[in-house]
Formats: C-alpha cells, sequence, structure tokens
C-alpha cells in the first residue's frame, strides 16, 4: 500500500516531531488505562467484601423493638422463605479471651437456608451447640470441639462457617450463631430483631415488598422492609460513576494529546503543501492525499496506544499491589477490558485529529498547491 | 491527428479588485509528435494555457479536448486519472517527492494506475533518461539538479503518455546542463512523444518546430 509506505517516510522524516506526539498520546492512554483498572479493582475488591445477594427482602421493626410474632406469621405468608432471627451483642469466652461478640439466634433448620459451613456440621433441631464464623474462628484459632462460653453456658462449637462478606442483612463472619432455643434460654426475647424473606423470582421482589408493607404497615408503620436489589444496584451504579469519573479525567490527558497531534498534522499539511500539488497533477487522487494523512495519524495513535496499555497496565499493577495489596484484580477479564479501552480511545483520538487536516490537504486545488512557496 | 484542441478557450479569475481575463477566447490545436513552444510576458497567460491542457484547471468557457476526450464537465477523480495516464509534467523545481528514491519517483505514477512489473521498467527509463542503474537508490536531495530533471522526465514518461508538459523546464539549470536537457526531450519528441514547452528562453524555444506567442491572454503569433 503505497499511502502507508507515504505515511511511514513522512512521519520518519520529523522523528523527533512524530515521537512527541507519540508521547501525547501514550500519556493520555497510559492514564486512561491505569485509572480504569485502578476503577475496576477497587469495584472488585469491594463486591468481594460485600454479599450481595438480589433475591433478598429484608423486614426490620420499625418504631418497636421486634418484629412480633404474629407479624412474622403475616410475613410468612408472602413467600416461601421467610427466615426470623435475634440478635444480642456479649460478653463471650473464646479460648480464654473475653470478647464482645454479636450471637445470633436462629431455626435450626434455617441455618443451611442462608448460610455455608467451612468445617463440622450444622445445628441440629434444639441444638445447643453454636457454629461460628470465619473471621472468629481464624482471630481465636477456634477449631471444632471446642467451647464457648456465654453466660453461664458452655456451647460446643459444632461447625465453622464459610467466609461470607459483608451483607445487609446479618454479618455472620465475627458472630456466633446458635439455635432459637439456645437464643430464648440465653436472653428474654419476644419477637424478631429481623426477618429475612428469599423471594423464587428476583422479578417478584418489588411485589413481595409491597405485599410485606400492605399486610404489616396497615395504621401505622411496624417495619422497614428493605430490597437488596435496590442497595445492590446502588452499589453497582456508584462504581460506575467512579469508574466514568476516573476515565474522564484520563481522557483530559488523551484529548490534550489529540490537539498535539492536529497541530503536527496541520503543520505538516501547509509544510507539504507543494509536495501535495505535485502528487495531485500528477495523478494522485483527493482520496489517496486523505488517506496518506489518516494513516499518518493512525500510525502514531497505534505506537502510542500500544506503549500507553503497555505503561498503563504497569501503572495499574502497581497501584492495585501498593494501593489495593492485591495483584489478582488486575488480570480479572474486566481489567483487561480497559487495556483495550485505553488502545482504542488512543487511536481513536488521534484518527480524528488527523481528520480534518487529512480533508484539507486532500482538498487542496493542484494549481495553488504547486504555486505555494 | 490532434493531441490537444482548445475552441474558444475564456479563462477568467475572479479576484477581489475585479476579475482577470487570464485567457481570451483562444482556439488552438496541437498535432501528435509536434514539439511546441509557449512564450510570452509574465501575465501574459502562458501557465494558465499548461494548466488548462494538463487538466489541473477548468476553463470559464469553451472546449478542451485531450486526444479526443473533452474535458468539460469531468469530475476532479475523472481528471486526476487523465492526468495519471495522459500527462507527463515536467516542472521548473523538478518537483521529485522528496521521501521516494529516483527510482521510486519513477515507480510512483505506474502504482497509481496499477501497472504491471513497475520495478523494472522504471530501471529501463532511468537508462533512457542517461542516468546510472545506481543513481536510482538516491533521494533527490542527493541528486544535481540536471540528474533530478532527468528524472522528472523519465518519471513523465512512466505511464506512456500523449503529452508531456513541460514548464520552463531548463528555469534551474546551468547553460551546458540544460543543452542536455533540451537534446533529451527532443531525443524524446523524435520518438513520438507530443512536447509543450513553456519558457522564456529563444535557445530553448529554439529546439521546437512551433512556438505560441501569447499576449494579454490571446495567441498572438504563431510561429514556425
Amino acid at each position: 500500500m503505497i499511502f502507508f509506505e507515504f505515511a511511514k517516510r513522512n512521519l520518519a522524516r520529523h522523528k523527533f516531531r512524530s515521537v512527541l506526539a507519540v508521547i501525547g498520546i501514550v500519556i493520555g492512554v497510559m492514564a486512561i488505562t491505569a485509572l480504569g483498572i485502578l476503577g475496576n479493582s477497587v469495584r472488585l475488591a469491594a463486591s468481594e467484601q460485600l454479599y450481595m445477594i438480589g433475591n433478598e427482602v429484608v423486614v426490620f421493626p420499625y418504631g418497636e423493638e421486634a418484629v412480633s410474632e404474629d407479624n412474622f406469621k403475616l410475613i410468612e405468608k408472602t413467600a416461601d422463605v421467610a427466615i426470623p432471627i435475634n440478635s444480642m451483642v456479649d460478653k463471650v469466652v473464646l479460648n480464654g479471651e473475653s470478647e464482645l461478640v454479636m450471637i445470633y439466634g436462629m431455626r435450626s433448620e434455617d441455618v443451611s437456608k442462608l448460610l455455608e459451613k467451612e468445617d463440622g456440621q450444622f445445628l441440629k433441631h434444639g441444638s445447643l451447640n453454636c457454629l461460628v464464623g470465619s473471621r472468629l474462628a481464624d482471630n481465636y484459632e477456634l477449631r471444632v470441639g471446642e467451647r464457648a462460653t456465654i453466660k453461664s453456658q458452655k456451647p460446643r462449637i459444632v461447625g465453622i462457617l464459610k467466609e461470607r462478606g459483608m451483607g445487609f442483612d446479618i454479618n455472620p463472619d465475627n458472630a456466633i450463631i446458635v439455635s432459637d432455643k439456645m437464643f430464648s434460654s440465653l436472653y428474654n426475647s419476644s419477637g424478631y430483631n429481623l426477618v429475612v424473606v428469599k423471594v423464587g423470582k428476583i422479578e417478584e421482589v418489588e411485589e413481595v415488598r409491597k405485599d410485606i408493607e400492605d399486610r404489616l404497615n396497615k395504621k401505622e408503620k411496624v417495619v422497614m422492609v428493605m430490597e437488596l436489589k435496590q442497595i445492590v444496584e446502588g452499589i453497582k451504579e456508584f462504581f460506575n460513576i467512579l469508574s466514568m469519573f476516573l476515565i474522564g479525567i484520563g481522557s483530559i490527558s488523551l484529548v490534550v494529546a489529540g490537539v498535539s497531534i492536529l497541530n503536527v498534522m496541520m503543520m505538516s499539511t501547509v509544510e507539504r503543501t507543494k509536495e501535495i500539488g505535485v502528487m495531485r497533477a500528477i495523478g494522485t487522487s483527493k482520496s489517496g492525499i486523505l488517506r496518506m494523512f489518516l494513516f499518518e495519524s493512525l500510525i502514531l495513535g497505534t505506537i502510542g496506544g500500544v506503549i500507553g496499555a503497555i505503561f498503563g497496565f504497569g501503572v495499574g499493577f502497581l497501584v492495585d499491589v501498593l494501593i489495593l495489596k492485591e495483584a489478582s484484580y488486575l488480570f480479572a477479564p474486566s481489567s483487561i477490558f480497559y487495556v483495550f479501552v485505553g488502545i482504542a480511545f488512543g487511536i481513536g483520538t488521534s484518527v480524528l485529529s488527523g481528520l480534518y487536516p487529512a480533508w484539507r490537504a486532500s482538498r487542496l486545488k493542484p494549481i495553488e498547491a504547486l504555486r505555494y512557496e | 491527428m490532434k493531441v490537444v484542441e482548445l475552441v474558444e478557450v475564456t479563462k477568467v479569475y475572479e479576484l477581489p479588485r475585479g476579475s482577470i481575463k487570464a485567457l481570451d477566447n483562444v482556439t488552438a490545436g496541437i498535432e501528435a509528435g509536434e514539439f511546441i513552444s509557449i512564450m510570452g510576458p509574465s501575465g501574459s497567460g502562458k501557465t494558465t494555457f499548461l494548466n488548462i491542457i494538463g487538466c489541473l484547471d477548468v476553463p470559464t468557457s469553451g472546449e478542451v479536448l485531450i486526444g479526443n476526450e473533452k474535458v468539460n464537465g469531468l469530475s476532479d477523480d475523472q481528471l486526476t486519472k487523465l492526468r495519471r495516464d495522459k500527462i507527463g509534467f515536467v516542472f521548473q523545481q523538478f518537483n521529485l517527492i522528496p521521501t521516494l528514491t529516483a527510482l521510486e519517483n519513477i515507480e510512483y505514477p505506474m502504482i497509481l494506475k496499477g501497472v504491471n512489473g513497475h520495478e523494472e521498467r522504471s530501471k529501463e527509463f532511468l537508462r533512457s533518461v542517461g542516468l546510472d542503474e545506481q543513481l536510482g537508490e538516491n533521494k533527490p536531495n542527493e541528486l544535481s539538479g540536471g540528474e533530478q530533471q532527468r528524472v522528472a522526465i523519465a518519471r513523465a514518461l512512466a505511464n506512456d503518455p500523449d503529452i508531456i508538459l513541460a514548464d520552463e523546464p531548463t528555469g534551474n539549470l546551468d547553460s551546458k546542463t540544460s543543452k542536455d536537457i533540451m537534446q533529451l526531450l527532443q531525443a524524446t519528441n523524435e520518438r513520438g512523444k507530443t512536447i509543450i514547452v513553456v519558457t522564456h528562453d529563444p535557445l530553448v524555444a529554439g529546439y521546437t518546430s512551433r512556438t505560441f506567442r501569447l499576449v494579454d491572454g490571446r495567441v498572438d503569433r504563431v510561429g514556425v
């Protein structure tokens, strides 16, 4: 392709100028790639911490101390699975150390519907044993078979739960789970601190939420109903905006790079006016001239884009390792995606900036261009 | 057979301080194989005359035919093809493309046209204008003025055009080299090419078989 060859040689003719233009693109693409990867890594890190299940509705008491047994019966009618939970923070002795720990009381058969176990087994019906969260087990080096001391009771640890992350219903990682029977023997409680409702289909979540509110909040508001879907989507939205914002910052440097390419190309078209006139006179078409200049900006953009993406990936790696202390987010497909976004933006900016100079060069009238000194 | 025909050609340039008639109702014909010179004072319309024959410019009124093809109303792309295939240009300042070697400059019009074996043929053209093949690898700025003009003539001949247009081809050369170049053009004409030369120099006009004298946009006299 003769016009590609021309483009290459014309860029080589002004090496220093071409290198400067490429550096502009490199910096812009580097910024976009690195910030894109950073935003995505933060999102990945956050979502690992958050236990996000979209099909849950959580019911909290509102204005009262607990959700009453009667109200729970009403909630139970709205969906297949409704899990009543009680909670209390109390002093617990673990491996000889005394600590304030969250204690959840659940019906034994409900535990497996909400949680997964890492080791041991779940609670049997009416069991007086307990389960411990993964972080609690790590921190106090707890093993299945050991005992915890709550008040005067010494429940045996029969299972250790799998790590779940922070949730909007319960946070079991740093907690102890006991059966409802055990819980009521420890504390005087009537009603429940929260009810987790699992909805079969995610599309029905909204319907179930309304249903619960209609049934319970008749005269006055007695419960607050939270839909995890909303929260999850809110968080996703936040991280999308964060990513866009970071890429926006990166784009500013790319715009500057684009202006510098525009400048270089404009200079080039003016300098080469006579040459363009000669080329046109001896039979080069308008589109040939157009292609020659577009190839020039394409070459600048591609070189700058690829180098910038490599550097951006490197910077992303440093940021992940230094700030998030975790390099694995870097190789997630959604992070690698930003490498290509960076290259695409670099090439796009460059070609876009070359468009006007190329068009202007192709529109030069041969006789006027020939006369140009 | 007429290779160029102008019928009542007028070219008016609209300028801010009024319009200028560069060519005024010119009718002229050039036969295939002629060696023509165009002379006249500055501003007499020589360059416009050449540009219109060279399909670089279109007349305001009148008809232009190049090798029986009517130029009026052709699109930019069609005019470009016409220049590529039927006309060879030789300029005062040689105007070789600086990024291409001498051989590549000769190849370029053939590549544009899609001629096969352009590499071999460009070497033949280089030899035919009296240059050593080793010079072919040089860039224009490594060649002397005379060598550059020889390469330019080879480039003009590359697509076997009907007409060679030369605008002051010896204007930037010393008298010895000018003579060589004119002899080369003469030899080219003797091989059957129609050549039209614009010049100030009576010595250059002396090589040609016919001279058009332009005054104020009119053909004043056609000498033999």
